[in-house]
């Protein structure tokens, strides 16, 4: 079920981390270097807009920096991290909500054509995620995009390795479910 | 399609390509304000600290304005009211000290479990105070709200205090909590000064000190929390 991470060990991370709490510009640098790419991809999987993501990620280094006195040496870091990462992504949610109230449309855009497998035969991971509810979608993602294990999912959604597991069990029986039916690849919206 | 087929699927995904020049504009920003900080303390010196200091407000409570309640209480209601009103507090310092940093366990949980337990509190008055009939029932209660307020007032500043540095996740859980604290110490202090045994006169004015620190603490926490994040 766990992904392989492409990061460095996590010692090496929490090492960062705390060159990082010691204004050590080589570690802060490394330490964004490697997490931001995960970071984004935590965000573009689950916004499906590119330049939202990238504005979160931006938001969510700059939550990192303001609270990073709250990670203590030797606890796990990707926990931590995520667990801001999750906070930004919610208080964005808002926000962009209380803004879309306000806002009327005037016309409604067609949507751009979605990029399907290299085989043409199968959805990409963004396409077949993207009718998962939100808690489903996110214990995915963290575990398939992130590669976070399920005790690291765990912490960073403040739940149990149990309520994790079975959140991927759903997501996996649904996504099942919906690849097997006769408009799989076909249609945009699964 | 069976998992195997499924998992082979999902590792296979496409990733966005990450924009490398925003990335190089946040490590720059990063950089230029880096400063050496100082970790969180201990979970265990915030557990101390938070217990110190209701148990201070309680003490000095008891000293100043006098332990007629506590004296004039039966056994069967000091432990109605006493033993609920410990396990709330001790839940709600556990669950502010899970609060202080990201990724914690049972935070929500606790505080939740904490709202349980003053209700129970508030079934147990209800079941072993009775109703009598007052003739100041507005001023006399007024009276109580203020002396609850006088303590829990600097009770929360205190709390406010030792927590600022943490809990930046969930600000109106924080706040909320917080004030529920500072609350349930201006109780305490009610409940071992107050003499009188009206069950309205306790439910209405004893527990609007709580109610009213734990809105207090919303609002404080919220606003502080918007003000914030428009700075940066």
């Amino acid at each position: 079920m766990e992904a392989s991470r492409e990061t460095l060990p996590s010692a090496v991370l929490e090492q960062l981390m705390v060159g990082y709490q010691q204004a050590d510009a080589v570690a802060t640098t490394a330490l964004i270097e490697e997490l931001s790419p995960q970071l984004y991809h935590f965000f573009a999987a689950q916004l499906g807009n590119r330049e939202d993501a990238a504005d979160m990620l931006q938001e969510a280094w700059l939550r990192i920096h303001r609270v990073r006195h709250t990670y203590r040496a030797g606890e796990p870091l990707l926990p931590w991290v995520y667990a801001i990462a999750r906070c930004v992504r919610v208080d964005s949610y808002r926000k962009r909500s209380r803004i879309a109230v306000r806002e009327v449309a005037v016309e409604v855009l067609p949507e751009p054509a979605v990029a399907s497998d290299a085989r043409g035969v199968l959805p990409s991971f963004d396409q077949l995620i993207a009718d998962l509810p939100a808690s489903q979608r996110e214990v995915l993602t963290l575990l398939k995009v992130n590669g976070l294990s399920l005790e690291e999912v765990a912490g960073a959604t403040s739940s149990s390795v149990g309520s994790v597991k079975q959140k991927a069990h759903r997501a996996y029986e649904r996504l099942r479910s919906l690849l097997q039916s006769p408009t799989a690849g076909k249609d945009s919206t699964i | 399609m069976n998992a195997r087929e499924l998992e082979q699927m999902l590792s296979s995904r496409q990733l966005p390509p990450f924009p490398q020049e925003r990335l190089k504009r946040m490590e720059a920003a990063v950089i230029a304000d880096l400063k050496p900080v100082r970790p969180l303390a201990p979970d265990g010196a915030y557990l101390a600290g938070l217990a110190a200091i209701f148990v201070a407000v309680c003490a000095m409570g008891a000293y100043f304005v006098g332990p007629q309640g506590w004296q004039a209480l039966s056994v069967l209601r000091k432990i109605a009211v006493f033993l609920p009103l410990t396990a709330a507090t001790a839940l709600l310092v556990f669950s502010l000290v899970r609060q202080m940093r990201p990724a914690a366990k049972h935070a929500r949980s606790s505080a939740l479990l904490s709202a349980a337990l003053f209700i129970l509190l508030l079934l147990l008055i209800a079941t072993f105070f009775q109703a009598a009939h007052e003739t100041a029932f507005v001023r006399s209660g007024l009276v109580c709200f203020r002396t609850g307020m006088k303590f829990a007032i600097p009770a929360a500043f205190l709390f406010a205090l030792l927590l600022h540095r943490g809990a930046a996740l969930s600000p109106a859980l924080t706040g909320a909590a917080a004030g529920g604290l500072a609350g349930l110490a201006g109780l305490a202090v009610l409940e071992i000064h107050c003499p009188n045994f009206n069950v309205y006169h306790i439910v209405v004015w004893h527990v609007a000190v709580t109610l009213a620190c734990v809105a207090a603490g919303l609002v404080f926490s919220s606003v502080t929390f918007r003000r914030w994040t428009s700075n940066h």
